[in-house]
């Protein structure tokens, strides 16, 4: 995991972008600074709530594997494009 | 002749004259939108004047919000003219106050301003020197001043400049304004003298150009106290648009950034009356002023929507209320616009085109059930 993608996660929880995301509980995000609004299905609704619980990639991609019995490489990749694309949309 | 002593302290049972009632669906202007939030608001049971310049603005035909319509003369006849027909139309309708909602009449209201009062008709509108300095050709110097971004802007008469931009630092695209109204983005010098000419031709000399910015368009309504405070901000990021780059549809949102843009717009102006922030989040992430309205804009009914009633605090600021403790906007509400058509009878048009005044019957505060008002 890059040093980079953990700069843009403290970044996105720093500036309260990801906090200030509001998702409902059938996946349907909302930005209230930008008025985007964006839909992100089950998975991504636990891993925005691990993010903001541990503030941490390691420990939320350790969770995720647990929950869904999926290897911790895969699940790690599948964080890192989450999160890159969670920064484009909350840029 | 005074009419000093006649002036009610009660909002509620004012009558209130609001211009801006044209409503073209491509741009419409805010005057109806002012109307609804006052007569939707609780309590309200005063008049509503509406004062229009086109024999064919809608808002003068429509009874179920004015309580009357009266045509002006166009502001280009001056505020003499403006001062003359409505001392006429406040003959009559004893008005309490004037919301103007157009940007091409706020200098003549501004001038007439303490004449109007000596009449006894108030008014909430920035000074003839808070409207030079937001005007777009001074924009960047105020940003200067107050230490805001704005995209870089130059007065064009001349139009080889487009020939030449490139060579001084310019690049494509480029947005081209009017003085006034108007802007087109353009990509190419040929475009670019297009634009020109149009707006020109419509708008006068000097034209404007500004560096385009790419990014999306955030903006502010509030009411400035005329002492540097900022009343009940409410903010709104645009969905859909027109074919004239207006809202056709928007959400209430909430940006710390934009907030304490406008916030430092009326305290370094002291701004009074109404205003309307227009601002660009960059795709650099940077904030940039592009326009300051001195109105509130054709969206001003979403702040009745998010509780916050702009035009009604407008009142109470003018009545010497100074509304505290207002509700915060909540994000995530939007508004959609429609157009709909009002039956008119070839009497009431008559009214309007020969008189240019029209007697709306009935009671306009008593419930209704009309499709589409809340």
């Amino acid at each position: 995991m890059s040093a980079e993608l953990g700069d843009i996660l403290r970044d996105l929880i720093g500036k309260d972008r990801l906090p200030a995301l509001a998702i409902s509980a059938n996946g349907f995000a909302f930005d209230p600074r930008s008025g985007q609004s964006f839909t992100v299905n089950h998975t991504g609704i636990d891993t925005v709530e691990l993010l903001l619980a541990n503030g941490s990639i390691e420990a939320t991609v350790d969770e995720l594997s647990k929950r869904y019995d999926v290897p911790v490489d895969v699940v790690l990749g599948g964080v890192e494009v989450f999160i890159r694309q969670l920064s484009r949309y909350l840029a | 002749m005074k009419h000093l002593s006649c002036i009610k302290p009660d909002w509620r049972n004012w009558t209130v004259g609001i211009t801006g009632v044209n409503a073209r669906p491509d741009n419409p202007g805010p005057g109806l939108a002012v109307a609804r939030c006052l007569r939707e608001s609780v309590g309200f049971s005063g008049r509503l004047i509406g004062l229009g310049y086109e024999v064919l603005d809608p808002g003068l035909y429509n009874a179920a919000i004015f309580d009357a319509s009266y045509l002006l003369p166009y502001p280009s006849v001056g505020s003499e003219g403006q001062w003359e027909r409505l001392v006429e139309i406040h003959a009559t309708e004893r008005l309490d106050v004037i919301i103007p909602c157009l940007d091409a009449e706020l200098s003549t209201f501004a001038h007439n301003e303490a004449q109007f009062a000596s009449q006894g008709i108030r008014m909430l509108v920035p000074t003839l020197g808070q409207l030079r300095a937001r005007a777009k050709d001074n924009l960047g110097e105020l940003c200067r001043r107050l230490d805001l971004d704005t995209p870089e802007t130059l007065k064009v008469s001349d139009i080889g400049f487009f020939d030449r931009c490139r060579e001084e630092g310019w690049s494509f695209p480029l947005v081209v304004k009017g003085i006034y109204y108007d802007a087109t983005v353009v990509e190419s010098p040929d475009e670019a003298k297009s634009a020109f000419h149009h707006i020109a031709a419509q708008w006068g000399y000097p034209v404007l150009v500004q560096q385009f910015v790419g990014g999306y368009e955030v903006n502010l309504t509030a009411v400035g106290d005329g002492k540097g405070n900022m009343l009940g901000p409410v903010m709104m990021r645009k969905r859909a648009l027109t074919n004239k780059g207006k809202a056709w549809a928007g959400i209430s949102i909430r940006d710390d950034e934009l907030e304490r843009m406008g916030r430092i717009i009326m305290e370094g102006l002291n701004w009074q009356g109404p205003l309307e922030v227009e601002a660009l989040r960059g795709d650099d992430g940077r904030l940039y002023l592009i326009e300051i309205n001195p109105r509130f804009p054709a969206w001003v009914y979403l702040t009745k929507g998010v509780g916050c009633n702009l035009p009604q605090l407008l009142l109470r600021q003018i009545a010497g209320e100074h509304p505290t403790g207002l509700p915060s906007p909540k994000p995530g509400t939007l508004f959609i616009r429609y157009a709909e058509e009002l039956i008119t009878s070839l009497e009431q048009f008559q009214a309007m085109m020969v008189d240019g005044v029209l007697i709306a019957p009935g009671e306009k505060n008593a419930p209704r059930n009309l499709i589409g008002r809340s």
